[in-house]
């Protein structure tokens, strides 16, 4: 195809789904899941208090969470809901499991920030992903059964991971920058086809909370020399 | 006994007449189904013809593996068939379309009510047949009635199989596709030149380029036009649906803007069937209510135009 063909393209010829469609795929989830997202949200509210207590174990321990999360949200809402209505869902469904276990690989070899966190502006800015983040998909749709939550949800579970930049460490870190953004781009431009304003709070949620993940991170200690 | 007509008889019958040449579904029985004929189209070159209207699946098909949207698009599908259509065109390239057509054939059991088209839609030429095969399983049709070209996409290659396709009677049609009145000037070259049963093109009260060239092509070349985007991708009805229909549109057979828009283009000489899409059984109601009454004639077509331009 020539480069003028492709312009004459919209971003609405690549968005093969109406919006309808997609919120139902958090309702339907939600109701496929029932009970079991109890789990997750025990999760999403497990991490910060994980990363209270300040010990090496258990930040390990809620960096694992976080991996579990990207993995479960990409092959669940991803590959599982997301993929049969529009094809590059699929690829991104495994590169949110390749991002879980990028993390995993971090935690076992040592990409692990062991440097003071500033905790409590962490956590703040935690809840309010995990907590606010999921009633955008509420917003749009209208129905309490299409909550998006941290660890099922794509969107929530991005913008909530966005923040553990602020815990791995350099070449990890960059590593785990890129689908973030690729995400949020990819995430944007479908909600802004789609019309679903509440929505599209989430990947600039995301973008916010990458800055903030590098803003948190542990400085190195600076000689007194 | 002399079955005499009173005065009071003659004048209830004529309001009921009059009443039903206004809104032609009012020919429907009691389930909804009309009992007039339906606006059909004779395939060129063929001794066959197929309704005006058809439908299509772009977007409102596509919803995946949600069993209470399939049920509901099974509906809009019993919907359309209730009503006279046959023509439902899909693609490869709209997702779960294709699967919930099939579904939704299966649950009415309608796979001989159907005329099947759908589309090739990838840059291996080599790929025709084994594509064609995909899709024929996930709508549970033996064969397509016609197959054509996406956008385009390898046309040489696939082309080249799609005829030798027909020879084989493992399709009954043949065609290209394009939409948005992309590449017309290459369109227009494969239609003078290749043996095509089916073209399928953007056309609408707005988008009125093929009027210059592609539609005298296809009459003079004896090819069948199926018209994609007869609502612009719902624009029209965004930028239309508030304003009033024009006090003549009645003289064209027409009661809403979904027949303003369709009957404009079925009443163009070329073309064979317009395929709008819709998700919502209402929708499609008033969108079949176009294959139904009378068509605007060329005065009334050229009226249609500028009514919608001084808008």
């Amino acid at each position: 195809m020539s480069g003028a063909e492709w312009l004459s393209y919209s971003l609405q010829d690549f968005v093969m789904f109406g919006p309808q469609v997609f919120l139902r795929l958090f309702v339907r989830i939600n109701q496929d899941l029932w009970p079991w997202q109890l789990l997750a949200v025990v999760a999403a509210i497990g991490i910060p208090v994980l990363l209270l207590r300040q010990g090496d174990a258990a930040r390990r321990l809620a960096l694992g969470l976080v991996a579990v999360a990207w993995v479960t949200s990409g092959y669940g809402f991803l590959v599982g809901y997301f993929s049969p209505i529009n094809w590059p869902a699929t690829w991104f469904g495994w590169a949110f499991v390749a991002q879980g276990a990028l993390l995993g690989a971090a935690l076992f070899c040592g990409g692990v920030h062991k440097g003071r966190l500033p905790v409590r502006q962490f956590v703040v800015l935690w809840l309010v992903a995990v907590c606010g983040l999921p009633f955008l998909a509420v917003a749009d749709s209208g129905q309490w059964q299409s909550v998006a939550l941290f660890g099922i949800a794509p969107g929530t579970t991005a913008a909530a991971g966005a923040l553990v930049i602020a815990l791995v460490t350099g070449p990890w870190r960059w590593l785990y920058l890129p689908l973030l953004v690729l995400w949020s781009l990819f995430s944007a431009a479908m909600f802004w086809v789609l019309q679903t304003w509440w929505l599209l709070i989430a990947p600039l949620a995301t973008l916010l909370l990458v800055g903030a993940g590098f803003w948190l991170s542990p400085r190195p200690a600076r000689s007194q020399d | 006994m002399a079955n005499w007509i009173t005065r009071r008889k003659f004048l209830i019958t004529s309001g009921l007449a009059g009443i039903a040449l206004k809104s032609p579904m009012l020919f429907a029985n009691a389930s909804g189904i009309p009992t007039s004929s339906p606006i059909t189209r004779r395939i060129p070159g063929a001794n066959e013809s197929i309704p005006a209207i058809g439908m299509g699946t772009w977007i409102t098909f596509n919803v995946g593996g949600d069993e209470q949207l399939v049920a509901q698009r099974t509906r809009v599908l019993k919907t359309f068939f209730d009503l006279g259509g046959t023509v439902v065109d899909g693609s490869p390239m709209y997702g779960s379309a294709a699967d919930v057509m099939g579904e939704a054939l299966d649950s009415l059991d309608a796979h001989d009510r159907i005329f099947a088209a759908t589309k090739i839609w990838t840059g291996d030429e080599s790929e025709t047949r084994s594509e064609a095969a995909r899709s024929s399983g996930r709508w549970g049709v033996e064969r397509f009635d016609l197959l054509q070209v996406h956008n385009l996409l390898g046309w040489q290659g696939h082309l080249e199989t799609l005829k030798q396709m027909k020879a084989n009677c493992e399709v009954r049609y043949i065609g290209i596709t394009t939409s948005h009145g992309r590449r017309h000037r290459e369109f227009a070259q494969i239609m003078e030149r290749e043996p095509l049963d089916f073209v399928q093109l953007t056309y609408n009260v707005l988008d009125r380029e093929v009027e210059d060239r592609l539609l005298p092509l296809a009459r003079e070349r004896g090819i069948g036009v199926i018209v994609n985007r007869p609502f612009q991708g719902g624009s029209l009805f965004r930028r239309f649906q508030s304003k009033p229909l024009p006090d003549w549109a009645g003289e064209a057979g027409v009661n809403n803007w979904a027949e303003f828009f369709l009957k404009y283009i079925i009443s163009h000489p070329a073309v064979t069937c317009a395929i709008p899409a819709t998700s919502k059984v209402e929708h499609m109601k008033e969108n079949m209510g176009a294959l139904y009454g009378k068509l605007p004639d060329d005065d009334l077509r050229q009226r249609m135009a500028d009514y919608v331009r001084s808008l």
